[in-house]
């Protein structure tokens, strides 16, 4: 949770190469939620909201991979059922932050000179506040629901990568190639289209995969705080909501949803990193 | 795993169990073992931490019924007995009551308790002081006059012979006048002057709450169980949010007694030895209100086939784990005077029956298994208030009406409504949702009169859920208010409650529990007869 | 963030510190001003909602009722004024009333900040202590040693506070019972808290350290050190370990915001008092004034934050020293 915004600032670039166990297991994991995602039943032995009164609160077996909750719902169910929308939310957040972050970024970057230095002052501002109070202030405003989760966090985790996309643009206008290029009288347009923004764009790529992992842990977060999607919903961060009431009792309730949630975040963060390091190592070649 | 049989069993028990608790909460529980510890401090966990310390939420009346006194207590026979009032009198047309007060009681500002401060209290509550003493003496209450220096006299545009059983709540404590009206509003928010068994110390907020105890204390209530000052020195209330964490504190000793016991740990503190209370909270239970005036269920029949089409007794009894009372009347709840089992019984799990009636109504089942009806769909909207006025276990039991409706062909949409909207009036009118969820505490089945008046341009009444404004029901209830004798009274209460039942305005579903867990060293906590909530005048510790 | 280049002069020098702190107003005015409107977006009538509030009822209102609180707030005032009232107000440090509790915002803020500061500033020393043993004890110790260490700081980075938090609870304070269930202020009560703050702060400030660490441990200065006999623990400690923080010191001035905002979360599962369990409360029940007071306040926070580690900085990157004498 805390790991968001220098995480894409200041990726700490660890040597990946040697140990490409970790890729696969990565995407071995999220090629099984994928699947859950689109074809949840092939996975899932029961519905998300199948009430079985009979088997309320019974611990991990064989009939029930992750035990049952209060009403006897199948939590292993749950959480296949669930995917589609933990994905979807962490997907669309990360795609809400990284347009929003690519239009202040090149407006800060690009723009005239009073534009600029507003928009720069506004990404300012908007970094002053922690994503999580950012996030909290539009809940406020519009209501807790799974929209609101997608544009809370985008809008959250937002100016930390404009202002990425910003430094990206400027070191890349002021690179050589770019000196060279208007030495040329390349025209202004051509000069951003064909090497600016291919260049400072790349990395968003791999930036995109980090910050899908890091909007699912926030937005579960959300709805752990009660202020995102709400239980009965098999959204992963309503799950671990409605189980801790239970928390003494059926621990299970809490320990599944949060292994999925920490699994998938170490997994983006692990495909992140080497799409990082491939990408990096193209532009170097 | 044969838990829904079981928990049947356990049901008739568990009221037996709630009868005896409730008679424990009178002097009987006091046998306690040990030495009883002179003063001390009593660390109490309740959920909610109200705004200010007197006001018109329960939670507020739970913490003022101790540092306020009231004119009268509700003892555990649902007998009104003395408190600030020595005794009182109904005039013969019924349209005053005199109250009289005990001499030589003062406020903990050294002022008075006498007539011209009770009357200013009337007056305060009604014009804001407190909104939900506000609508129980609404349609009735005149004018308070001081008569002499110790009585005072209520007069009443219409008889109200329960007027002093209304009284007993908790939102009708009494403050010193000269306080009102000199100090700030910050400080009779944090630190109301009252005549009571304790005074407020300090607020800590977001944490606790310490009352110490009033020295001088000269007025406890007829139904109290020792005279003098409190026991103990303190009481500690340590809010805590979070059941699971309440109940672990009180197992490592950090607490002495907790509000709120969730049903799934009811039984562990039951075996390990802690004293449990429990309240069935008088008043209208946890129920679901049709909306009478736009959409679907303006059809009886629809109604009806949404009430056929839920064992809420079965859904009740799993979550609620016995602890947690089945509750089929949509008016009052079983434990409010002039209950009508009739009504209660009206409606019980038949499926077959729920969808025949959809079919008369034009309601068609589709290839999805859904309702349809000119091309729309049976969809109904079920908004309630998670984490305010229902909690978890309450959240789970709606999971489970939202399930079996939804077998016989209708689409529920089940919306938790955070507190902050909820308050704001999200949903609160007839365009915006199909069914109300919602309780409302009460010492007699007047709550009916609040909950079901007809609204009227002049007079609208927005607790009116149904919206259903009709003047059968609400002539009903008038003059079962004002009916002189008792019997007559609850007969006419009783006719309310099956008009509604037979209608299908409102369904029942459970009774609002107000419950205590109490570790074993510390003594006669009682839970108060008109609200449930924690007295500690009485209270010791042992060693 | 970074640290800008420094200049000879005094005079420049004090330019460069009127131009940070010019900076940090017009944030911090910006910060109140998207709070106030944010505020002003909210749904629903706010005059419905205080007296709601107080009552405990979800119900309408009648227009004699509202017109009482819309007048004792202001709340009929035009929008400008009531923003430019706030404006100077909030330069002053006031913050305006509680709906709820009818005290100065400023006061309920003072009385929580304490317990939350002191659970920040735990949790950061604790991360850093985790931080600095275990990338000195892992880094630079060969391909194994090193897949393992990394390997923890990732997973450490990734763990939600939320989630780690009750585990914590559950298997420390529930389970064994070493600790209190209710953090209260005492040093008992801080430890859990602050330790889930910790955790994925720690390995998310070793995963920047390490990387450092390594790079540092091939410096000439390094071997220079070794060959002058120093030991291997002493040259990790005295010298690379200097060189590898700096990224993390960066980090540590944005962890501080971060931490106060994970507080909000930490302070909910341990029943622990703070702005966080006052921020929660006052959103739920739309206590607006505290809310915004809150947030403005965090944002503050952040921005000195960031300050005093532009100062850091240059005490402690002895390049930079260097340029600047």
């Amino acid at each position: 949770m805390t790991a968001l915004r220098p995480s894409v600032i200041d990726a700490p670039r660890v040597a990946l190469t040697k140990r490409p166990w970790s890729l696969y297991l990565s995407i071995g994991l999220l090629a099984f939620l994928a699947v859950a995602a689109v074809a949840p039943n092939l996975l899932a032995p029961y519905g998300p909201t199948a009430i079985d009164y009979d088997s309320a609160l019974q611990p991990p077996s064989f009939l029930h991979l992750f035990g049952t909750d209060e009403s006897g719902r199948d939590l292993y169910s749950r959480v296949i059922h669930g995917t589609s929308q933990s994905l979807l939310i962490g997907i669309g957040a990360a795609f809400v932050s990284l347009v929003l972050a690519v239009i202040l970024g090149a407006l800060a970057a690009l723009s005239v000179k009073p534009v600029a230095i507003l928009v720069d002052r506004s990404v300012e501002i908007l970094f002053a506040f922690p994503a999580l109070l950012l996030a909290l202030l539009l809940i406020a405003i519009t209501g807790p629901s799974a929209w609101t989760q997608v544009f809370a966090v985008g809008l959250g985790t937002a100016p930390g990568y404009a202002r990425m996309v910003r430094g990206q643009i400027l070191a890349a206008k002021n690179s050589g190639y770019v000196e060279a290029a208007t030495a040329l009288g390349h025209s202004r347009g051509r000069i951003l289209h064909e090497h600016i923004l291919p260049n400072a764009l790349r990395p968003l790529v791999a930036v995109f995969a980090l910050s899908i992992g890091q909007s699912i842990v926030w937005a579960s977060g959300l709805s752990f705080l009660g202020l995102g999607v709400a239980p009965p919903s098999p959204e992963w961060g309503a799950l671990l909501d409605a189980g801790r009431a239970y928390v003494t009792q059926a621990s299970w309730l809490l320990l599944f949803p949060g292994l999925v949630i920490v699994a998938l975040a170490l997994s983006a963060t692990s495909i992140g990193r080497h799409l990082q390091f491939y990408l990096e190592k193209g532009r170097r070649t | 795993m044969s838990l829904p049989r079981s928990a049947r069993l356990v049901a008739p028990l568990a009221i037996v169990i709630a009868a005896s608790l409730a008679a424990c909460a009178s002097p009987a529980a006091g046998s306690g073992e040990g030495q009883r510890i002179d003063g001390g401090t009593i660390v109490y966990a309740p959920q909610q931490e109200p705004a200010c310390v007197f006001g018109g939420w329960i939670e507020q009346a739970y913490i003022s019924y101790n540092v306020l006194d009231s004119l009268v207590s509700l003892d555990e026979n649902s007998q009104v007995v003395p408190w600030l009032a020595e005794k009182w009198e109904e005039s013969d047309d019924g349209l005053s009551w005199t109250f009289t007060l005990k001499d030589g009681v003062g406020f903990t500002d050294g002022t008075p308790v006498n007539a011209e401060a009770v009357a200013y209290n009337f007056d305060y509550w009604v014009t804001g002081g407190n909104s939900t003493a506000r609508v129980w003496l609404f349609g009735y209450y005149e004018s308070a006059e001081v008569v002499d220096d110790l009585t005072v006299r209520i007069n009443l545009s219409a008889p109200y012979p329960r007027l002093a059983d209304n009284l007993t709540q908790g939102y009708f404590g009494i403050q010193s006048k000269d306080a009102l009206e000199t100090r700030s509003d910050e400080d009779n928010c944090s630190a109301p002057i009252g005549s009571g068994a304790f005074i407020v110390e300090e607020w800590n907020r977001g944490q606790n709450l310490v009352l110490v105890r009033n020295e001088n204390y000269t007025s406890w209530p007829a139904n109290a169980l020792h005279e003098g000052p409190a026991y103990v020195e303190k009481v500690d209330w340590r809010f805590v949010a979070d059941a699971t964490t309440r109940v672990a504190a009180l197992q490592s000793s950090e607490v002495d007694a907790i509000y709120d016991v969730p049903a799934v740990q009811w039984k562990t503190l039951d075996d390990g030895g802690y004293e449990l209370e429990r309240y069935v909270t008088a008043g209208r239970p946890q129920q679901l209100s049709f909306n009478t005036q736009i959409g679907p269920f303006t059809d009886e029949r629809v109604r009806q086939a949404f009430a056929y089409s839920l064992d809420r007794e079965q859904i009740v009894e799993t979550i609620g784990q016995g602890v947690i009372p089945f509750e089929g009347n949509g008016g009052v709840s079983q434990s409010t005077p002039g209950y009508s089992q009739a009504a209660a019984d009206r409606y019980t799990y038949d499926p077959e029956k729920a969808a025949e009636l959809l079919d008369e109504a034009g309601w068609q089942l589709n290839a999805d298994g859904v309702r349809e009806k000119d091309g729309e769909t049976l969809e109904v909207v079920l908004p309630y208030g998670a984490g305010s006025i229902v909690n978890a276990d309450g959240a789970a039991i709606l999971q489970g009406v939202k399930e079996q409706a939804e077998q016989v062909g209708f689409v529920v949409d089940l919306i938790p409504v955070p507190q902050a909207e909820l308050f704001a009036g999200a949903y609160s009118t007839a365009e915006e949702r199909d069914i109300a969820v919602g309780y409302w505490t009460a010492v007699t089945s007047g709550i009916l009169y609040i909950n079901w008046r007809p609204s009227t341009p002049e007079s609208p009444n927005y607790s009116n859920q149904a919206f259903y404004d009709d003047e059968e029901l609400g002539q009903l209830i008038l003059d079962a208010n004002s009916a002189a004798d008792l019997d007559t009274q609850n007969e006419l209460y009783q006719q309310a409650q099956e008009y509604i039942a037979d209608h299908a305005l409102a369904i029942g579903v459970y009774a609002r529990l107000s419950t205590l867990a109490v570790a074993p060293n510390l003594h006669d906590v009682w839970q108060e007869h008109a609200q449930g909530g924690p007295t500690f005048y009485d209270a010791y510790l042992t060693e | 963030m970074t640290p800008t280049s420094p200049s000879s002069t005094p005079r420049a020098i004090a330019l460069q510190v009127l131009h940070k702190l010019g900076t940090a107003l017009s944030v911090l005015i910006g910060a109140v001003t998207v709070a106030f409107f944010a505020q002003t977006a909210l749904p629903g009538n706010r005059a419905t909602a205080i007296l709601n509030i107080r009552a405990g009822q979800a119900v309408q209102r009648t227009p004699e009722e509202l017109a009482q609180i819309n007048q004792q707030y202001g709340l009929e005032r035009p929008l400008v004024v009531q923003y430019l009232d706030y404006l100077v107000g909030a330069l002053r440090g006031d913050f305006g009333h509680s709906y709820q509790q009818y005290r100065p915002v400023a006061e309920i803020i003072g009385e929580q900040l304490g317990a939350t500061v002191v659970l920040a500033l735990t949790a950061i020393v604790i991360a850093w202590i985790l931080m600095v043993v275990w990338v000195t004890l892992t880094a630079g110790r060969g391909p194994r040693v090193g897949a393992i260490g990394s390997l923890v700081d990732v997973t450490a980075a990734a763990l939600p506070a939320y989630w780690l938090g009750i585990i914590l609870l559950l298997v420390f304070a529930l389970g064994l019972r070493l600790f209190p269930v209710i953090g209260g202020t005492g040093p008992a009560g801080l430890v859990l808290p602050a330790l889930t703050l910790a955790i994925p702060l720690a390995g998310f400030l070793a995963q920047a350290t390490r990387t450092e660490f390594e790079r540092a441990l091939d410096q000439p200065f390094v071997i220079s050190a070794r060959m002058r006999g120093q030991g291997d623990l002493g040259v990790r400690l005295g010298h690379v370990l200097r060189h590898a923080i700096l990224p993390a010191i960066t980090l540590t001035g944005w962890a501080l915001g971060a931490t106060l905002s994970g507080a909000v979360v930490v302070e909910s599962i341990f029943s622990r008092p703070g702005i966080g369990q006052v921020l929660v409360t006052a959103v739920n029940s739309q206590d607006l004034p505290i809310v915004v007071g809150i947030v403005v306040l965090i944002s503050a926070f952040y921005v000195l934050a960031n300050l005093l580690v532009d100062i850091a900085y240059t005490i402690v990157d002895p390049r930079l020293k260097g340029a600047a004498s």
